[in-house]
């Protein structure tokens, strides 16, 4: 056979490969969204597309439609995870995304199945996409209304990220699969998602040169602190109102966005260092790592 | 090996271009042997200017016409033309890739790969579309959708979105039949 029908028949039975773990989210007015059949049990969506709590279901690949509950949320990074039971759906081929590089061939799948075909056409943060969950997959593909939380997946149908325009709807990102690994893992690991928490309000500062010297430090900005909340791991730090965060963990914090980067659901628990300036003295405080309180445990 | 050139020229052959007055208005595949199928949309008069890829121009006698499915049937007068090959019934699978042909805006015999998107209806409760996820634009009308082996799937009709519909050659071979040509 020759090799251009050989690709396309390659395509076509990854996308039904694939598309047996593909379900329907109704969990929105109007539009549907997409969701995969992550691990047993669990879906993995778009949070931006589930606005609703109660009363959500899916629509399996075989059509048949089933009430799931939402089991979890990290809003940071636009991922939703929902409960299901459906054994006879299939769980998703779930790839390493590391092994992506910049000019690969991938597909964009929503329920239907139906599809989309681009290519990565770069890795990291920038086009405002949501950097909380580190490098997100730039896509030339088109994604379709209705194909947020739908997997993006290689040629052989294995799913290496989770597509998420955003509410935007403008930009074409996807989330590699190891960085939804890692939610779902916390998820398995605790029954829940926590929220990283340090208790602050910051805003962007340019670093002046001279700071910059005495710090050894090439980046132009960081954030200032603008409010501490009482008890919060920030207080208990002794982070105070007008300390600059450089940087936590070992990360550089060149604005607001850098902090939800390092603030990720499995941080919560840990030590990290935080370099802060204050009265343009360096100075390093250990900071616990808290857990956002949960709406029902408030009051 | 057969690469996309390939296809792209073969399609070529059997992808004419129907005009008006010098203008192209979109264009039509070379099927069954004999006759032209092509939009409804396409077609104006009931001689139709049509050009074929070598440059020649013949008469197309419109002798069917159905607006609603966007569906136009045209004999050709002369003789030693090619016909294209069409793929059976559903062998259109989503995922698979597609080549287009078609002159968009006014780039004569352009070619444009995609995959399929979905086959499913435009709305509730009607027949089937192809829907691909390539980039057509007003020229490709009536032009070919054809798979990796070159054989025709259907007829581009309209760009919706960002997405390409054609009309899957089973509908376009009832509305054949049903025009009364026999043998098809």
């Amino acid at each position: 056979m020759d090799g251009v029908l050989m690709f396309s028949n390659e395509l076509a039975a990854a996308v039904e490969r694939a598309g047996r773990a593909v379900v329907g989210v109704n969990a929105r007015p109007r539009l549907g969204s997409t969701g995969v059949h992550w691990r047993s049990g669990l879906i993995v969506t778009a949070d931006h597309a589930v606005q609703v709590d109660d009363d959500v279901t899916v629509t399996c690949p075989d059509g048949r439609v089933v009430t799931a509950t939402v089991a979890g949320r990290d809003p940071a990074i636009d991922v939703a995870i929902l409960k299901l039971n459906a054994p006879e759906v299939a769980v998703a081929d779930v790839a390493d995304s590391d092994a992506i590089r910049v000019g690969h061939i991938v597909m964009a799948l929503g329920h239907g199945p139906r599809a989309s075909w681009g290519i990565v056409s770069a890795m990291g943060e920038g086009g405002g996409a949501r950097s909380a969950a580190g490098p997100l997959f730039h896509l030339d593909l088109t994604l379709y209304p209705g194909f947020s939380g739908g997997p993006l997946v290689d040629v052989q149908g294995r799913v290496v990220g989770m597509n998420t325009s955003g509410p935007g709807r403008h930009l074409h990102v996807a989330l590699p699969a190891a960085a939804v690994n890692r939610v779902v893992d916390e998820f398995l690991r605790r029954g829940r998602i926590p929220r990283a928490h340090l208790g602050v309000a910051t805003q962007p500062v340019r670093l002046p040169e001279e700071l910059r010297r005495g710090l050894d430090r090439d980046q132009p900005t960081a954030v200032i602190v603008v409010d501490v909340q009482p008890e919060s791991p920030a207080a208990r730090a002794g982070l105070l109102i007008g300390d600059i965060i450089v940087s936590l963990g070992g990360t550089p914090i060149t604005g607001p966005t850098d902090l939800k980067t390092v603030l990720r659901p499995d941080r919560v628990g840990e030590t990290l260092t935080a370099s802060v300036l204050r009265g343009g003295q360096a100075r390093e405080l250990l900071v616990i790592v808290g857990e956002r309180p949960r709406r029902s445990d408030a009051r | 090996m057969i690469d996309l050139a390939d296809i792209a020229q073969r399609l070529r052959r059997v992808t004419v271009e129907v005009t008006d007055a010098g203008q192209a208005l979109g264009c039509g595949v070379l099927w069954p042997p004999g006759w032209i199928v092509t939009n409804a949309h396409v077609v104006r008069r009931p001689h139709q200017s049509v050009r074929l890829v070598d440059g020649r121009r013949l008469d197309g006698a419109l002798v069917a016409r159905d607006a609603e499915a966007d569906l136009a049937l045209l004999r050709l007068a002369g003789a030693g033309m090619p016909t294209a090959p069409v793929a059976g019934p559903d062998s259109a699978r989503v995922g698979a890739l597609v080549v287009a042909i078609g002159h968009p805006l006014g780039v004569r015999g352009a070619v444009t790969a995609g995959i399929i998107h979905a086959i499913a209806p435009m709305v509730p409760g009607g027949p089937a579309c192809i829907l691909a996820d390539m980039r057509l634009a007003p020229g490709n009308s009536g032009g070919p959708l054809a798979d990796a082996a070159g054989r025709v799937l259907g007829l581009n009709a309209m760009v919706v979105g960002r997405l390409a519909l054609a009309i899957p050659m089973t509908r376009v071979r009832s509305f054949v039949r049903a025009a009364g040509v026999e043998g098809v």
